[in-house]
Parts: C-alpha cells; structure tokens; sequence
C-alpha cells in the first residue's frame, strides 16, 4: 500500500522526517518497505508556459514550439500530438536526467541539446513515463492552468511515498486514515479527519431499493443515488494523488470511489443507475453456473458460494471483488448508485480465490472491514462528488443494517502485561497508548478494563492488547533474560546422533554431503524399475501409488521421491563435467504410501554415489576408476563407526544396477541396504560417462535399532600376537565370505585378526580355482602362543574349510 | 698353528714380545687407514677373531717357559685391551661418519605436496544445524524432529490458521493429492509446536531444525525447499524478554559477542505478541552498510509468545503457562554470516561450493563482506 505524505498530513502531523517516521512505523508493525521520492530525479525540470506552437518547415509529424519557464525561454521540437499553445507543461534543459519514452528498458538517460531536422532542440516537453510517473508517453503531461510557470516540478508534483506492506490482520490499517491514526498513536498527536456529509440529511430511499437476501454474507448495504453527474476527467490534484497511491485515474466518478477506499478503507462502486432493472439493488447468492462479465471483460462462472450484487433480473456484480461490465459507469452515465457495504471475510476470500480475481476492494474486505465504516464512506464520497461533479445531485439514501456492529469490552489483568513482556510499564503510560488507540481504558487496580472499536476486528484477547502496549512503547525496552524455573532434561536424539557420527565418517572417507530436491519425475524413478514396474532401489513402489503433489513447481516432477539415488545422480553428473572424483552422500526422507489420505511413512535414508577416478591426481594417484570395492569398505567403515556389526553382504540384482555387481546387505534376515554398481545404461540416462558409478541406498532408521552400545574395553594383551598366512585353494565360484567364515570357524577363540591380502589365479592351481591368501593373527590374552597350538589349530582350518570345498595350498 | 710351532723345541719370550709388538704397531697402522666400518670390522675379525693374529700369537703363550709367561701373558692382555679399545672408538666415529653421510644424500623438497588424505565436506546447512543444536543444549533445549509431510491440521489449524482465513494465503502451500484429506508438505518446522506439547507437559524446551517447502519461484533469494530452526520454551514464568535473552545469546554466539537483537512487531497467526528479530550488522557494526542494505539490522527470523489458542488447542492452562516460539532459516543465517549470495546454491550440490565449508573456524565469526 502506497501512502503519499503530503495526503498523511492532511490528518496528522507527527514531526518527524519520513525516513524516521519510516522506522518507527516498521517497529510498530506497519513495515515500510520502501520509501519512494516521487520527482526524486527532477532536476532542471520545470513547470512551462507554451507560447507558440509552429509547423516543423521540414517534417509533418514535428512542431516548433516556443516553451517559457521562468528565465528560460527556448525553442523545443516535440512530435508530442497534444501539444497546444497557452497550455502548461513541463519544460525539461539540457543536463535533466529523463527516462526514454519510446524503449521499455526504464533507464535514464541525460538530455542533450540536438538538432531534430535540421533545427535545434534546446530541450523537452516531457510525458508522465519520461519523468518516471506511469506508462503514460502518448501525449505529453498537460498541467492545470492554475499551475505556476517557472517552479521546479519537484516543488509542484513531488512527494514522499511510503509502501508498507500491511499484514493479514491489520485491515485497520489498510488506509491513509489508518496509518494516520497509527502515527497518531506513535506520536500522541491528535488526529483530524476529512470533510463528509451528513447522511442524516439526505432523503431516505425507498425499502424497494435495497434487499438483502443473503444477510449471513452481508452485515450492511448502504446506498446513494446522485444524478445530474456529467463524467469527465478529475481534478488535477485528485488525479494525481490516486496515482501516486498506485491508482490509475479513470474518470471522475470512479476516482472518487477509488479515493475514498485509499482515504478510509471502504471499499465502494459506482453502479450506472439507469442500467438497473427495475432500479433495485439485491444482494444474494449466485446461482450455481450463473454467468457474470466483469469489468476486467471475463465472462465468469459463478456458484452458490458467491455473492452477488443483481438488480431485479440478474447479477451486476461480484460483491467485494469487482463490478460488472452492464452497470458499468461510462461516458454517458448521468445517474449513478453508489454502493458502500460490507461482506463476509471469508466469502470475499474464497470467491477472489476461486475465481483467481483480486482487486484492491478485495484486498481490503478479505482482511475484515469494519461495518460502521460502510456509512462513513458513503458521507465521504458524497461530499467529494459535490467538489468533482458539477451539477451532482443526491437523491436519496438508503442503509439497510440489520444488526449494527457493537464495540466489545475485554477486562483482564493489568499485570498481565508484565508477566508476557517481561517489563513493567507505568500504568499512566499505558493509559496514555491505549487511549490513543481509541481503547477508552479503564484501570482499577489491578483491573484494566478496554472497550474494542468495531475496527479493531483483530483485537479479542488479553494478549492483544498488551502486543498494543509493547508495540508502541516500544520492545527496545524489553529487556534480555534468560528463562528460568525447572532445567529440563536433555535428552540427545538417537537418530541425530547417528546422523552427525554418520556425517563425519563418510566425510572422513572423502564423501561430501549433498542436499537434493525431494521431488522426482517418473522418468528419474523409473530409471530404477523392476520388472514389475516397481520404481525405487531399496523401497520400491508402484509409481503411480507415489505421493504426488497437487501443484509442483515443475510439472514434470510431482512425485515424492522413494529413493535418494535418482537426484544424487543428477548432482554428480554435474559435477564429473569438472570433476577428478565425485563422491556424494545425503541423509534425507524418502515417502512411502500409507493410504491416499494417510500421511506416508518417511524413511530417513542414506544414499552415496561414487563416481571417477578413485583420487584426486596428485605424484600419488592410482589412475584407477572406482569401483564397487571403494563403496563397499566406505559403507563397512561407516557401519562399524556407528556400532553396527554383524552384516552380511549377498549378491542380488537390483533394478538400475549391474547384474554382477550388486548387493544386498542384511542384518539377519533384515534387508538395511541396496549397494552395487550402476547398470551402465542406467549410468547413461543420466548423462554419466564414467565406466564405473558405484550407488547404494542404507536405511538409516534401521541402523539406529541395530547400533549396539559400546562393548566393556579391555587391555591390550600382554602376550605378543602370532601370525600365519594361509592360502586357501577353492572353487572360482566360491563366495569369499564362506572361506572366511571356514577360516574364522577353524581358527577358533585364538583368532584376533584375519585379513585378505592377496588373490591368484593360474594353471598351478586348476583352471576353475582360485587361490585367497590370508593373514591370520592368534592372540592368548594369558601365555605365549605356541608351535602346538599352531599345529592343532590348522589342523582344525583343513577340516572347517573341506566343508566349502577349498584345502590349503602348500 | 700349535703344530708349526711344535717343531721348535721351546720358543724365546723375546720372539714372542717383539711379534707381539710388531703386530700391535700394524694393526694401529692399519686401523687408522680404513675408511669404513664393514672394512673395520672385517680387520677386527682378522686379528682379534677365533683364528684372528692376535688369538693365534696369544696361543703361543702356553709354550712360553713358566718364569716368562706371567710377563708375556700381562703383555699380551694388555696389547689385546688397546687394540680393542682402538676398534671401538673407530668403529664409533666412521658409523658417525657414515651415518652424517647417509642423511645428508637423503634430504628431499619439503615444499613438494604430501599425500593428502581425501576427507569431504559436511554441507554447511547441517553445520549450521550442528552449531545451533550445540548452541541451544547448553540453554537447556532438547533437538528433536518431526515429519515433513504433514496434516493441514497440524500445519495450520493447530497454529491458529484457521481455513478461509487470509492468514493461510501467506504461506504458499504444497499440496498432496489426496481423496479428501489436506495433506501438504509443511510450511514450516512450527507444526512440531503442537505435535511436541502433545506428547508432553510442561516445561518445554525443544528446537527442530528441518527441511520446511514454499511454493514460490525459486531466485537468488528464494527457494521452494530450505530448512528452518524452531524454537519453543513453555513453563510458568516464560516471558518475551527471555526470548530476546535466549536470541541475543544465539546472535553472540553466530555474530560475535558484541551483537544486539532487536524485536520488531510482526504478525504471525500463533503468537501473540508476534515480532520479527534482527541482529545489528556486524561489518558495519549497525551503522548501516551495503550488507544490511544501510538499515544497520539483519532480520534473523520470526518469533513471538505462544498464542492463547496454541496453546490451549494442546490442553494446556494459557492463563497459568506462557511460552516463546521462534524460527529462523537456516540457509539464511549461512548466508549472513558467509556471505553467500544466491540461496539456490545449497541444494545445487557444486563441489566447488561445497568445499569452501570444510574449514570450520572455532568461535564465533562475523558476517562475511
């Protein structure tokens, strides 16, 4: 909302500068945006007599004229159509900084003297859109007569703007009067409002005219009828005050509707009286597929739901929201029904809603006006049609107000105001506030007792009036303490706290952590499809029992993700286009489906991908690719970091993945991971060239279950280890995991360590064979181990590994 | 060598003391001669070794007459003493030699890189979350998380965002298909205000940070997805200026120990006195500056008193609890304080971004320039 300071001044005068004023009404609740200088730029430009106006000897469309201000008199070529001598316009000299009229780029640019057709040009008569007022660059800006030659046209046109942005509960405040009467409270200075004509006087119109039929939805509806009304422009200072509050200036009958719903916050309409069937006014609710066109020129299709304002046959108007095209006010229009009513909050909001119509009259009653006001508009309006309308002639009056609003009272507890704000505030000052805000207040010990103006819709509880209090006496005094009372206990969230320890060691292990969009396409889903058509790696779902919204921003990604792989995909093919080596994780939700009208059941995930080269180049570097490996001891280091032992790793085929390069991990029975290699078709669907991409998916919620509390610590042995390496011969096809759990089986309760360090294949050992060396470490926590025990104990190995087929190689 | 001297019949103890000397004398010559300690110790083998010089001669003293072999045997011990002394102490100094010369060809370019381990970057929004977790357990507030798709009725009318009511406009709301049910993505980590006094009585201290969506354009400084920090404390004497306490002390904590909060009022439907929160600009310590835009303030977030309603609608005593709520975005305050000047870049993933979060300063910083 724009409000010129100069209008502001007419009902109160705080004192103050506007950028003080700015900061004190932002503190206060009514955040100014901005603070616009209208004619902030205008220099050398001034308000002009135009003496002469002459043909252009070498160009038809181009006049000569000879432009007057002050103690500048020069010659202007103009192709301006609507130039004309004795008129008064703005003369811009050389140096003025202007907008260029014929680009839309906005940018200033600094007029120079040039020859237009061989004759020179020593300035400009400007258009509203050259001085930066509107679009307006047709013609250029005509000033009244009475308008002083020679004045800069800052002094004449300029003024101060502020643009608040007014919360949804301020609808009091959605008008020059209502800030007016904020700065008044601020400032405790009083407060003056504008000239209205007494209803009282004025002849009461027959019952006839108005009815409301829908009463639910409208509180009051009062209307005036005013013939004799010659539409025309509006005054010079009416118009321009309603374009300097972001109105556009129609005519002089809409301005004046316009101006008082900027003055006071009512919204009101001007009906073409004589386009009234059977001259009434009925206020009720349209008719399921009823058709209206509104002043827009939309033909609209209405419901039940909505209020309409009809005369005696059909709909004239969208109550609140906008007027019609038949009734519309026009050129020829002598007789006008104004309208200053109230309607319903909510019904305003919802047909502005479905309709996706908003206006400025709905703007206002969506946030609740205030029904007494209905009548102050009107007396205003009626006074401003007797400034603007020559010849305007009310008739009559009608107000038809069921059920008057009532100002409510509210008592509560003066020391409430202390016990929420932390502060005490002397009751003569908190007095003096809530009698500027027109609460009439009462306080009898510890008893304050306010009387709410109907206005003030936004003000039922105690709390109400002591944010009133703080607001402006100002939360600089509130002082900072910290709380005291009963401490609480902590109690640290499990699942934070495998997220953190989970965060370190993968960034430890030279991932970075990712943060993905949580919406997908069913192209990016179904890069992960089973046969079945189940999209997803570690929980798939049909697509289409996804949850998907209503209105993505994207149109082609409506679904809530239930994998993380997809969108990680995406951020480490951009990143491999510079990048050595990309390893990425993130810890987020994935949705699984409860029920279309259940709440999905969210799974805080883990997803990873690697992809490149398996280092960074340095005089070190491998020059290898990833590989599954890299992934799989990642995902070992991280599962033991965060106590979790015991998994095992089974080969699977997973949808997306290569067929011989993935694998389920389980904790017993229980599936807590998908990991593997991608398909390279998968690969590519992401624009991913890299040979290997490894990706996995952890359930991480399952992690936090299966994290088993740090084991008793011992002391490290006194006994030196003993080591032996074993080569175990077994068949090519044999999973390595069986050989060690024969080796682990064998070695029994001496074993402390044992590790895979080579592989070998070759003639020696059979074609279909393979030969896995290990490292095997024997520790007694009480003697030093001897050969004997060594002896016994590969004794056992050779017969625990006979069970999976393999003997040891001599 | 018994057997080659056998054949005299018995050996003169002059013989004997002169070889002994002269053997003495060659071996001092040639222990200063060698330059290497394997060359020593091969001479050492030689003479004082089970067949070495020095044993073999010393073997003769058997032979020696009784009268004479108390002397030559004394001789000779000490004889054998110096020697091996002699080895010792040269042994010693070309082992030093040696080793000096060892280091010395082995002096490499420190200035060329070391094998630097690969360690990631945690992303700066859960550092950020971290840092705030860590910040408000020392105040006494517990982290906890809620759901990111939610009911309406927790996302809003808990809160005091009735339907129909314009209130409900300002958040632009993600919605799920549904038969029926609202069911939206939630605005805000505030829905957990509710779900959490549920659960428990007063008193309450949690925060919540989160993932929280907006449909709203996405530019330099809007994005549809981003994570906010709740706050919530309710007990018996809970007032706002604990909340500009509790805010001021998280402003030090992030900005700097000199920092102020300032409330301005605000409206939000589920508190009530409602204010927005601003920190003083830390690079022009609020004198106004191109970072705070010359207003000398940085708006934080949004706070307020838990409204009646709020907390009513959870059962409890409004006229015998009070509590404060804030919220703050956590991309935002990453952005104050570092800099960043397009919000999109935190879920763009770019390692290049990414990585200039790996250093984590300790203490608290100023707002990058």
């Amino acid at each position: 909302m724009r409000v010129p300071l100069k209008w502001l001044d007419e009902f109160v005068q705080p004192g103050v500068d506007a950028s003080e004023l700015a900061r004190r009404l932002t503190l206060a609740g009514l955040e100014v945006e901005k603070i616009d200088i209208v004619g902030d730029g205008w220099d050398k430009v001034f308000t002009a007599h135009v003496n002469n106006v002459e043909r252009h000897p070498d160009a038809d469309r181009l006049v000569l004229a000879d432009v007057e201000a002050g103690e500048h008199r020069l010659t202007v070529v103009t192709g301006a159509p609507n130039i004309a001598a004795g008129q008064k316009v703005v003369l811009a000299l050389a140096g003025a900084r202007l907008i260029d009229g014929h680009s839309d780029s906005g940018e200033y640019k600094t007029l120079k003297p040039g020859k237009i057709r061989g004759i020179t040009s020593e300035g400009m008569v400007c258009s509203e859109k050259e001085l930066g007022m509107s679009d307006e660059h047709e013609g250029i800006l005509v000033l009244p007569h009475d308008a002083p030659v020679g004045l800069p046209l800052q002094q004449y046109l300029g003024d101060t703007v502020l643009e608040f942005e007014i919360t949804p509960n301020l609808a009091h405040d959605f008008s020059v009067l209502g800030i007016a009467r904020e700065v008044g409270a601020l400032y405790h200075k009083p407060l003056s409002e504008p000239a209205r004509i007494d209803l009282a006087g004025i002849p009461a119109a027959s019952e006839e005219l108005v009815t409301i039929e829908a009463p639910e939805l409208c509180a009051r509806y009062v209307a005036a009828v005013i013939n004799g009304i010659t539409i025309g422009p509006s005054p010079e200072w009416m118009a321009r005050r309603l374009q300097q509050a972001g109105v556009r200036s129609i005519n002089n009958v809409v301005d004046v509707t316009n101006y008082v719903m900027l003055e006071y916050g009512q919204p009101l309409h001007a009906f073409d009286y004589d386009r009234l069937q059977g001259n009434r006014i009925v206020v009720r609710r349209a008719e399921d597929g009823e058709m209206l066109e509104t002043l827009d020129h939309v033909e609209r299709t209405l419901d039940s739901g909505m209020l309409v304002i009809a005369d005696a046959v059909r709909s004239i108007a969208l109550a609140g929201v906008m007027g019609g095209t038949d009734t519309e006010v026009s050129d020829h229009t002598t007789t006008v029904l104004l309208e200053g009513a109230n309607f319903d909050m909510k019904s305003v909001r919802r047909t502005s809603r479905l309709l996706k119509l908003r206006s400025d009259a709905s703007a206002r009653f969506e946030r609740g006006v205030d029904p007494n006001l209905a009548g102050t508009g009107i007396a205003r309006a009626l006074e401003l049609f007797q400034e603007v309308c020559q010849g305007a002639e009310i008739v009559a009056v009608s107000d038809v107000y069921p059920a008057p609003a009532q100002p409510r009272s509210l008592t509560m507890p003066f020391d409430r105001i202390e016990w929420l704000i932390g502060k005490a505030f002397p009751k003569s000052e908190v007095e003096r506030v809530l009698t500027d805000l027109d609460f009439q207040p009462v306080i009898s010990g510890n008893q304050l007792t306010v009387t709410i103006p109907t206005y003030r819709q936004d003000v039922s509880i105690p709390e109400d009036i002591v944010e009133e209090v703080g607001r402006v006496l100002g939360y600089d005094q509130v002082p900072a303490t910290l709380p005291v009372g009963q401490t609480v206990p902590v109690v640290r969230d499990p699942n934070y706290q495998l997220q953190t320890r989970l965060r370190q060691v993968l960034t430890a292990s030279g991932l970075s952590e990712a943060v993905t969009y949580i919406t997908a396409s069913g192209t990016m889903l179904s890069s992960f499809a089973t046969e079945d058509n189940l999209v997803g790696v570690l929980t798939p779902r049909p697509l289409d029992s996804l949850l998907k919204l209503v209105n993505p921003l994207n149109a082609e990604r409506p679904y809530l993700r239930n994998t993380l792989l997809p969108a990680l995909l995406e951020s480490v093919a951009a990143n491999l286009r510079h990048q050595r080596r990309v390893g990425l994780f993130e810890l987020a939700r994935v949705y699984l489906p409860n029920g279309r009208n259940e709440l999905p059941i969210e799974v805080q995930t883990l997803g990873i991908v690697l992809a490149g080269q398996r280092d960074e180049l340095d005089r070190f570097a491998s020059n290898e690719s990833i590989d599954f490996y890299d992934l799989k001891g990642i995902v070992d280091a991280a599962l033991h970091q965060v106590g979790v032992t015991g998994v095992t790793y089974e080969p699977t085929e997973a949808p997306g993945l290569h067929p011989g390069r993935a694998a389920r991990i389980l904790a017993g029975d229980r599936v807590i991971g998908i990991i593997g290699e991608l398909h390279p078709e998968t690969a590519a669907t992401f624009g991913i060239e890299a040979i290997r991409v490894a990706a996995g998916e952890i359930d991480a919620e399952a992690l936090v279950e299966l994290s088993q509390p740090q084991k008793q610590a011992i002391s490290a042995p006194r006994f030196l280890p003993v080591e032996q390496d074993l080569a175990v011969v077994v068949a090519e096809s044999s999973p390595a995991a069986d050989v060690e759990a024969a080796l682990r089986n064998g070695a029994g309760p001496l074993l402390t360590g044992i590790v895979l360090f080579d592989e070998f294949r070759g003639p020696q050992i059979g074609e279909e064979n393979k030969s896995l060396a290990y490292r095997l470490t024997f520790t007694s926590p009480g003697r030093a181990l001897t050969d004997d025990d060594l002896i016994k104990v590969r004794g056992k190995i050779e017969r625990t590994l006979k069970q999976v087929g393999g003997r040891l190689r001599v | 060598m018994r057997v080659a001297f056998s054949t005299d019949c018995e050996h003169d103890v002059s013989s004997f003391t002169e070889q002994l000397e002269q053997l003495q004398a060659e071996t001092i010559a040639d222990i200063s001669r060698i330059l290497t300690a394997a060359e020593l110790t091969e001479l050492e083998r030689e003479v004082l070794g089970g067949k070495g010089k020095l044993t073999t001669l010393m073997r003769q003293l058997g032979s020696l007459s009784a009268k004479e072999r108390p002397e030559a045997g004394r001789e000779s011990n000490r004889v054998k003493q110096e020697i091996t002394t002699l080895f010792t102490e040269r042994q010693a100094e070309l082992q030093g030699i040696e080793l000096t010369s060892r280091l010395e060809s082995e002096r490499i370019d420190v200035t060329l890189p070391g094998r630097e381990p690969q360690i990631g970057v945690i992303h700066p929004v859960f550092q950020m979350i971290e840092e705030l977790s860590d910040i408000f357990a020392l105040m006494g507030f517990q982290t906890v998380f809620g759901r990111e798709v939610e009911s309406g009725y927790y996302n809003f009318d808990q809160l005091n965002i009735p339907a129909d009511h314009p209130a409900r406009d300002v958040w632009d709301t993600f919605l799920v298909e549904s038969d029926g049910a609202e069911i939206v993505l939630r605005t805000h980590t505030s829905p957990m205000q509710a779900r959490v006094m549920e659960q428990t009585s007063p008193p309450v201290r949690v925060i919540v940070p989160g993932r929280a969506y907006r449909y709203e354009a996405q530019d330099a400084s809007h994005e549809w997805m981003f994570h906010q920090l709740e706050g919530l404390a309710v007990d018996e004497h809970i007032t706002l200026a604990d909340l500009k306490g509790v805010l001021q002390e998280l402003a030090r904590q992030l900005f700097g120990p000199r920092r102020k909060i300032r409330f301005r009022c605000d409206f939000f439907p589920f508190v009530e006195p409602g204010v927005d929160f601003a920190v003083d600009c830390a690079i022009c310590d609020g004198a106004g500056c191109r970072v705070c835009k010359h207003s000398g303030w940085l708006e934080m977030g949004g706070a307020g008193m838990v409204h009646r309603r709020v907390l009513e609608a959870v059962g409890y005593d409004a006229d015998k609890y009070s509590g404060f709520a804030f919220g703050l975005g956590i991309e935002r305050m990453v952005m104050m304080r570092q800099g960043v000047d397009d919000v999109r870049a935190f879920a763009g993933n770019d390692l290049r971004f990414l990585r200039q979060f790996a250093a984590r300063a300790a203490g608290a910083r100023s707002v990058a320039a």
